[in-house]
């Protein structure tokens, strides 16, 4: 869209910001840009297929894009969520990006989706989007389209799952943790997942085994979910990360259910706004401790 | 590829069903393409329970066949402390009689090439028992996407590299694949089940359709892989490197399903205080940690270091050091990585850089 | 990856299984309050075996997750009274934490019921002596976590 590319290329021209993180055309659909010079914006792309969490590429583990100096980042309303998460725990500065925000009507389940958005090829988390003009953004460009179709499929696995008595849920999960094979990527695609060392790859001691084994798969998804709540902001590029099609945003909404439910927390753009772990209420419920 | 063991013969699709549960109920291992259940429409390579599910036509598996050769996670060896004394034990390696079914030709190759560095400097026994243990039973692909390359690499969609017998689509309406026999395992396993294989039939529609399947692929791309590795041997420090790790995450999606890749972690697991386990688990060169020295140094401490490790390791140091190229151009690295990296775009930028001449079908 | 058929491999209870439970609890509390139910010669099931922490905040949820992985059949966490802890505030904090890691080991199929949380106070001897009891007997009626142990390297 002109209006987004226009206004890269300016950033860029202007000497703001030294690199542009966007989405372009890749030779499997649209993908992450990573554009340099102004020529290159026109390279730029929005739409349903712009799937990605792209605040992932302003992570302070990533160093080989840190070194090109200050970026723009083109940005959903979920994305910037991740901004101001990140914002809140002191791991990147506001001066650090730039934001250039796109109104939002929903995007595809999947980068390579296609034809009109629909409940069916909806990401789960467009449904009840309260972020569809994000206010905190340092530009913000594009018409205001057509609120995106819910999608209540995630809803019902999760209710389908805690159906399911304890043993069932064990054998559920075992089965499908079996294609993990520690590959990462959903680790490495998150952009909450900034820890320069994982807890996950120390070894003194080793808290959470590398192993793919069950016992070891067990263990990293239920520590990834734990330091993930009240941070994850549902973008879903983990579940699109992972290679064998583990239905990891089970587990993430689930976590986000929690947050709402017992702390009233949903992921925002507002980073002043307390982050549910690492504060609490004095009288926070606790109904299961005797 | 043929010589005096190849066997012509062909096989209905009910027969083909029927093999596969024969040799199910005869405690084989038989692993085939099969739909994963979910939205998405995937498939993956699974050990059977019955001959129902499998996908033949579906897409290329998510995973490639190299989990049934080494697997993601294995016991090599267990050890017990018992009063200061520690007993180890070493696993015998699991390699169940296995028959593959019905896989891609561009995974049915990966374990050839990769045999190479198994029985290099040291033999890997579990990867060759594994090995023996298995019949490949390949099945010539129709091409998937833009995204496969096997031509590339010196092979193509009905290569039978690696395969003990070859099932080709015919094209007839009856269904059903003309099939090759191309060792003594395949004759083997063809012998003891005799009689779900007819006289040979449809040859000609299996290599029309092999010839457009090629074709296909081909026009996907096209390089010269000599080409390639000289230049990546002189372009060590080339300003390409540096930029193309931009969009890497450095998660090892790639690794994970490529039927090339085989590098690996080994550790010491404790089961208890006084037991446990050596293990050894697939790992991969995009981590940060790869490399990582005891010392603290990391020779490869950037992205664009490991990308261009990996790159250089599958088309300059393993064709230099073993004369196979570590690819085998089923493109899944492109359809897997959530950054969007695509082989074949690196390719062709080599290729680009290397002016080499263009060469149908590749080395 | 093979499809593993998983199955609830949870043997039936008998009358021999003794269920192993190991309780993480704070010093300046609970570990005072158990040692006051010890010194009363309050009667207590012999299942527990008790890790003593400087405070509730300390408990990483990953404790609970070892503790299974290694064979135990159940977990108490228990610390001060909230608005009593040594260190002002550890408490409140692992008061959200293990509200959420409850939620998500129940989700992933630990049961609940494995895993009992209390406050006792340095005072409260024979509330601790109700909280073990409690949670062995709890535990027994569940039977041996084998579905965790048969996760064990071996059986992977």
């Amino acid at each position: 869209m002109r209006e987004l590319i226009g206004l890269c290329q300016k950033l860029l021209r202007d000497g703001d910001v030294k690199v542009v993180i966007g989405y372009e055309e890749g030779p499997r659909g649209v993908r992450p840009a990573v554009i340099t010079d102004p020529a290159g914006c026109e390279r730029l792309v929005f739409d349903h297929r712009a799937v990605h969490n792209l605040v992932a590429y302003l992570s302070p583990r990533r160093g080989h894009l840190r070194d090109l100096g200050r970026a723009a980042v083109v940005v959903k309303g979920c994305d910037v969520a991740a901004f101001a998460t990140l914002l809140r725990e002191s791991q990147l500065e506001r001066e650090g990006a730039v934001l250039v925000g796109v109104r939002c009507g929903g995007v595809y389940r999947s980068a390579a989706g296609s034809g009109p958005l629909d409940e069916k090829n909806v990401a789960d988390r467009c449904g009840d989007c309260g972020l569809r003009e994000p206010g905190t953004v340092d530009h913000l460009v594009g018409e205001l389209p057509a609120a995106p179709p819910v999608s209540g499929r995630r809803a019902a696995r999760i209710a389908e799952i805690e159906n399911m008595s304890p043993a069932e849920r064990f054998a559920y999960w075992r089965e499908v943790l079996a294609d993990c094979v520690r590959c990462n990527a959903c680790r490495s695609a998150c952009p909450l997942c900034v820890c320069e060392r994982c807890l996950a790859d120390k070894t003194d001691p080793r808290w959470v085994e590398s192993s793919p084994h069950p016992r070891g798969n067990l263990s990293w998804h239920m520590a990834r979910a734990l330091h993930l709540a009240g941070r994850c902001v549902d973008c879903g590029d983990c579940e699109r990360a992972c290679p064998f099609g583990i239905p990891l945003t089970l587990i993430n909404g689930k976590v986000g259910l929690v947050m709402r439910e017992r702390f009233g927390f949903a992921p925002g753009e507002d980073p002043e706004v307390p982050a549910p772990i690492g504060t609490f209420d004095t009288d926070d419920s606790q109904e299961f401790i005797r | 590829m043929s010589n005096e063991k190849t066997e012509s013969l062909f096989i209905t699709d009910a027969d083909l069903a029927a093999l596969a549960s024969d040799l199910i109920a005869a405690g084989t291992r038989v692993v085939a393409p099969v739909p994963s259940g979910d939205d998405e429409g995937r498939t993956h390579y699974r050990a059977l329970s019955s001959a129902d599910r499998f996908a033949l036509d579906g897409p290329l598996p998510c995973g490639s066949l190299k989990e049934f050769f080494l697997p993601p996670t294995e016991v090599l060896l267990r050890w017990r402390r018992d009063q200061g004394k520690v007993e180890v034990d070493p696993a015998p390696p699991d390699a169940p009689a296995t028959v593959i079914l019905g896989a891609a030709p561009c995974d049915v190759a990966g374990p050839p090439v990769v045999d190479r560095v198994m029985d290099w400097d040291f033999r890997d026994e579990p990867w060759f028992a594994r090995r023996e243990a298995t019949v490949v039973i390949a099945r010539a692909c129709p091409g998937r996407d833009a995204s496969c390359f096997c031509t590339a690499v010196g092979l193509s969609p009905s290569s039978t590299r690696g395969a003990d017998i070859m099932l080709s689509p015919t094209g007839e309406s009856g269904g059903g694949h003309a099939v090759r026999v191309l060792t003594d395992k395949g004759a083997d396993l063809v012998k003891r089940h005799r009689a779900r294989f007819g006289a040979a039939r449809g040859a000609a529609g299996a290599e029309r359709l092999a010839a457009e399947a090629e074709s296909r692929v081909a026009g996907n791309l096209d390089i010269d892989p000599r080409a390639v590795r000289s230049w990546l041997a002189a372009n060590f420090d080339h300003p390409l490197w540096r930029r193309l790790a931009d969009r890497c995450h450095g998660c090892g999606a790639c690794a994970a399903v490529c039927p090339a890749c085989h590098c690996f972690d080994i550790v010491d697991e404790p089961d208890g205080t006084d037991h446990g386990a050596r293990r050894r688990n697939w790992d991969m060169c995009q981590f940060s940690l790869f490399t990582l020295h005891g010392s603290g140094h990391n020779p490869r401490q950037t992205q664009s270091a490991r990308i261009r490790q990996r790159v250089m390791h599958k088309f300059s140091i393993y064709p230099e050091r073993f004369g196979e190229i570590l690819c085998t151009g089923c493109g899944r690295c492109a359809r897997a990585c959530p950054g969007g990296m695509d082989l074949p775009e690196i390719l062709r930028e080599l290729q680009r850089l290397a002016g080499g001449k263009s060469t149908a079908g590749g080395a | 990856m093979d499809s593993v058929a998983a199955t609830d491999t949870e043997q039936a209870v008998t009358a021999a299984f003794e269920p192993r439970i190991i309780a993480f609890v704070c010093n300046w509390c609970t570990y005072t309050g158990a040692d006051l139910a010890g010194t009363s010669r309050i009667q207590m099931a012999p299942n527990v075996r008790i890790i003593r922490l400087p405070c509730t905040g300390r408990i990483d949820p990953l404790f609970i997750v070892k503790a299974f992985e290694r064979g135990a059949d159940g977990v108490i966490v228990s610390g001060c009274h909230p608005g009593d802890c040594h260190y002002s505030s550890g408490n409140f904090h692992a008061r959200r934490r293990f509200a959420v890691a409850r939620e998500i080991m129940g989700f992933f199929g630990i049961d609940t019921g494995r895993v009992v949380f209390s406050w006792v106070s340095a005072s409260e001897g024979r509330k601790w002596s109700e909280v073990v009891n409690d949670a062995t007997s709890q535990v027994r009626a569940l039977g041996p976590f084998t579905a965790y142990r048969d996760l064990a390297a071996g059986k992977g």
